[in-house]
């Protein structure tokens, strides 16, 4: 009852205000831009069809009141939290009347299928090459892998796209230039191995560099617990090397490596948008560019909520998380 | 050690075996080509790649499977052109009208409140229901009862009753006199597309409608779709002569047109060295020259220098912002900053010589041209401008072709010698480049310069000029940057400011920049003589201020110019037949107006390197053979995809 009252609830109070704040200065915010939704659409349509001038007043008219914009915007606000508790993010201004809903659940799959499988493919590789690597610094092995994920850590990482692209899509033609799979979603093997083939270079991009981000941290980590007293009493009692490395150095450099893991999942719904322009690939990432650049505040609001409350929600179980990981944080 | 080190080795084959064997298997869900496995296809369609006609996207879908476009959303590049049709087109090469579902051009009344259509027999719809004139008055009354789908106000506007008096006539009866009321049915890029009435007619919210199952009316029926919006594939009607595509061409075009958005310049070169696309819109200059050489069966509208499509009806410019108190609404400082630039060097420089150059603000095509690039050859060589009290001058300089081509024999291109040759392939003459004449303008103004040679402005402040730019929009970069550096020559800074297209398209709309690189505006033009289209929005009238948008006034002024002879100019217009003799007397008195105020400092043509591969398809026109246009994301690109077949024998490895 005390941990409910001294560390949970204040902690999910705290997650109701963040999300709260989060979605609401995201409302506010990209009323702030010049421009407006209808203006866009205006704009838009002039560039490709006679646009009469003497018509535009009452099309301008027509169009606030289907894109919900024609009252003041603290009337559209009530009305947004309204509809947002129904589970109705309205429609996309910059694709009406395709409701925001739809297009997200179009891209999101994709996205979160793809950063979330590389996120724990790098967080398993870089703890567990960074751990061995800190723990016999010494080995030869251990210092070329040391050397090699040091020099690909500052590649930026629309270079490192780039040339996957440019090696195994033109100069060796094997792998597909765009999209996420061929053919219908069905549950073949073949629809699932064309899966595979499309994320195959995607996520190689991402796992090498996060992994390489990993393996340093992992690896710094273990250097200070290796050199601790209970890791050098171990050692003396004779233990095997794998039950220290897994027991005595990895529990005790879990701590940070459990944020970062609960953090980068929870960024997931955040989108990749360099992998989707590099790579072709789906996503919501390139929506929300779009609709960023298109004035549509429904597609950014239904976007950025998924993103607010995914990461609001990691940041949450990971503080939920730390009494069960940490004996220490349990005691206080 | 051992145990690590043969883990390690066993996930590394295990790896390079999966990525090995992934990338050489035959895809059953993916196309296949007949060449070389370097060139293997992996289109993501399970259609047989000699089937399947590739072309560029443009850019991904937010939503695919929805066919209303009647609809304001994203343009739908290819899409409308083979699905949708309406009464007529513009071919945008040759100027010549199509009478489409119209079985002849649109019959007006004396005083232009009436219009009698007469349509076409024989074209039905893709569920065999021929199309009639139920089908016309219903679209335009459905539109009009809905205010906010495109078209629906100004049809609002101008319509007061529309009937048919038989299956295939139409009349139209106007609120207001309107001599060009059907070019809401005639294509440039867009019009109003025709809505089948006996499945619209059912419809309770025609707004929210997606139209799905698709009833076509173009020569091809949706097939199928990348949920995330990458590519369409469309298949060709069994009936596509029963299409006015089919009938006005009488070629059946490919079984299956495919769109598909591949992303930046880089990967449509890589896409098309790997003949997995076989005609693309356009790249940038570097990309194009690695297609050249990596793609031996592509080629652009030109088969050699200068390589690109000329004939797009747009051009570049130098906007100042006319509404703004600055130095820049004196029309001499604004001849002094034209004469400090030098055309040639911009032309060749920094567009590689690839545009044709355009000193009045009509792009320089060679209809366009004919009708008033060359009739006003004369005015601009005996045009002077007065630099001192009583001291005229010429800027014009007619030898800029000349130059370009002295130019482009350097770099060892091959270029006619027929100066009326040269012309159509460089355009027409410019500005002098004459930085004495522009400092004798500035310094009878009251600008001085300091003891670093920089100008100052009359109130002795260091003269700036900021100019917006969006980079993604590459020729009108490089010609800022071109500007930068020659004005900087001259004692002049310029500082750009480089923007996404978004926001720079609303600075550009609300008036918040001092000076802008851009196109369109009055420097588009139209395929016909009619320049009504392009000049109508800078009437005073639909003036709007600095600081709101011309988007939502439906102004086309976004220079703010203020001109009570450009009004009259427009007035006059407006009036007259789109084909009365006095439209392009009217046209020309509209640029020598904006020559003589220089309101904005026109440079030169669209270009585009819309690319073909003929590797598996042939038929596109070309420079050599113009018979239509090739911008085949126009609306009337229906007619010039139905000209595309097969290249007859594919040679092994060609």
């Amino acid at each position: 009852m005390n941990l409910l009252k001294s560390y949970l609830l204040p902690r999910i109070a705290q997650w109701v205000i963040t999300v709260f704040i989060g979605i609401t200065v995201t409302f506010i915010i990209p009323r702030l831009i010049p421009g407006d939704p209808v203006e866009r659409t205006l704009s838009s349509l002039g560039s490709l069809q006679t646009l009469d001038p003497r018509a535009v007043e009452s099309l301008k008219e027509a169009l606030a009141d289907l894109y919900g914009l024609d009252g003041t915007q603290f009337d559209q606000y009530i009305n947004f939290w309204k509809r947002l508790f129904k589970g109705d993010l309205g429609p996309s201004l910059s694709a009406f009347p395709t409701p925001v809903i739809e297009i997200i659940a179009k891209g999101l799959p994709w996205t979160v299928g793809l950063l979330t499988t590389s996120t724990l493919i790098s967080w398993s590789l870089g703890i567990a090459l960074g751990t061995l690597a800190g723990y016999s610094p010494k080995r030869l092995w251990w210092q070329i892998v040391d050397k090699a994920f040091i020099s690909i850590y500052p590649i930026p990482h629309y270079i490192l796209a780039l040339i996957l692209v440019m090696v195994f899509s033109y100069y060796f033609p094997i792998f597909p230039l765009v999209g996420g799979a061929s053919g219908k979603p069905t549950l073949s093997w073949t629809y699932i191995s064309s899966i595979f083939e499309h994320s195959l270079l995607p996520a190689t991009s991402l796992i090498v560099l996060s992994t390489a981000f990993r393996f340093i941290m992992a690896k710094a980590l273990t250097t200070t617990v290796a050199g601790s007293d209970y890791v050098g009493y171990a050692e003396t009692a004779g233990l095997s090397k794998w039950r220290i490395v897994l027991f005595y150095v990895i529990q005790n450099t879990m701590l940070p490596q459990v944020t970062d893991l609960g953090l980068s999942l929870g960024a997931v719904f955040s989108g990749a948008l360099i992998i989707e322009i590099v790579f072709s690939y789906p996503g919501i990432g390139y929506s929300l560019y779009m609709g960023v650049f298109q004035a549509d505040f429904n597609l950014i609001l239904g976007i950025t909520i998924f993103s607010i409350v995914g990461i609001a929600t990691a940041a949450l179980i990971v503080d939920l998380s730390y009494p069960l990981l940490d004996p220490r944080v349990r005691y206080k | 050690m051992k145990i690590r080190f043969d883990i390690i080795s066993w996930l590394i084959v295990v790896g390079l075996s999966s990525v090995l064997s992934l990338g050489c298997k035959d895809q059953p869900g993916t196309t296949e080509t007949t060449s070389s496995s370097s060139t293997k296809s992996q289109l993501p369609v399970d259609v047989p790649r000699q089937d399947v006609f590739v072309v560029d996207q443009i850019f991904r879908y937010s939503i695919v499977e929805n066919f209303n476009l009647w609809m304001p959303g994203p343009p739908s590049p290819t899409r409308q052109g083979l699905i949708m049709d309406t009464l007529w087109y513009i071919d945008q090469e040759t100027g010549e009208p199509i009478n489409a579902l119209a079985s002849q051009p649109p019959i007006y009344n004396k005083d232009f409140t009436q219009m009698t259509v007469k349509l076409r027999s024989g074209v039905y719809w893709s569920d065999r229901v021929e199309f009639t004139a139920d089908d016309l008055v219903f679209t335009v009354n459905n539109l009009k009862s809905h205010l906010g789908m495109n078209w629906s106000t100004e049809l609002d506007l101008f319509v007061k009753k529309v009937e048919k008096l038989d299956d295939y006539t139409v009349v139209f009866d106007l609120n207001l006199p309107n001599p060009r009321f059907h070019y809401y049915f005639e294509v440039r890029y867009n019009a109003v597309w025709m809505q089948p009435k006996h499945i619209w007619q059912e419809v309770e919210d025609p707004m929210t409608f997606k139209f799905n199952p698709l009833v076509s009316l173009g020569a091809y029926e949706y097939a199928d779709a990348d949920p995330a919006g990458y590519w369409e594939l469309f298949k060709r009607r069994d009936d596509w002569q029963r299409t006015t595509a089919g009938m006005l061409t009488e070629k059946e075009g490919p079984p299956y047109i495919m769109t598909i958005f591949y992303g930046g310049s880089e990967r449509k070169a890589i896409a098309m060295a790997r003949h997995e696309l076989d005609l693309f819109m356009n790249v940038d200059y570097e990309a194009f020259q690695a297609v050249l050489q990596k793609t031996p069966t592509a080629r652009s509208w030109y088969k050699s220098f200068p390589w690109a499509y000329p004939n797009e009806l747009n051009g570049r410019y130098f906007g100042f912002n006319l509404g703004q108190d600055t130095v820049l609404n004196n029309k001499q400082v604004r001849w002094a900053l034209t004469l400090a630039l030098d055309i040639v060097d911009l032309q060749t420089e920094y567009i590689g010589g690839v545009a044709r150059v355009t000193a009045i603000p009509q792009p320089a095509t060679p209809r366009l041209m004919e009708l008033y690039h060359d009739p006003l050859e004369e005015w601009l060589k005996s045009f002077q401008i007065e630099i001192e009290e009583g001291q005229f001058y010429h800027p014009y300089d007619d030898s800029v072709t000349e130059r370009i081509a002295n130019w482009a024999k350097t770099q060892e291109y091959n270029v006619p010698t027929d100066a009326s040759k040269l012309r159509l392939m460089f355009g027409t003459g410019w500005w002098k480049h004459d930085l004495k004449v522009a400092e004798r303008l500035l310094l009878n103004n009251g600008f001085t310069r300091n003891a670093n040679g920089q100008w100052l402005k009359p109130d002795g402040k260091l003269w700036t000029i900021s100019m917006i730019v969006a980079p993604d929009e590459v020729d009108i970069y490089r010609l800022a940057i071109g500007a930068q550096d020659q004005w900087a020559d001259f004692g002049l800074k310029l500082e750009l400011e480089t923007l996404q297209r978004d926001p720079y398209s609303t600075r550009n709309y609300m008036g918040e920049f001092e000076a802008i690189s851009s196109w369109g505006n009055a420097t588009s033009g139209d395929a016909t003589a009619d320049k009504w289209q392009s000049i109508f929005g800078l009437h005073s009238r639909f003036y709007t201020p600095v600081g709101k948008s011309t988007a939502g006034s439906g102004s086309s002024n976004t220079l703010r110019i203020k001109s009570k002879e450009m009004d009259s100019i427009i007035d006059e217009l407006d009036r007259l037949h789109p084909e009365d003799q006095r439209v392009v007397e009217l046209g020309q008195a509209f640029m020598k107006l904006w020559i003589e105020n220089m309101y904005s400092i026109v440079t030169i043509s669209f270009k585009k390197f819309v690319t073909t591969d003929e590797h598996y398809w042939t038929g596109f026109p070309t420079s050599e053979n113009p018979f239509i246009q090739p911008l085949y994301w126009f609306g009337g690109g229906r007619f010039t995809l139905q000209h595309v077949e097969p290249v007859s024998q594919i040679a092994p490895n060609r």
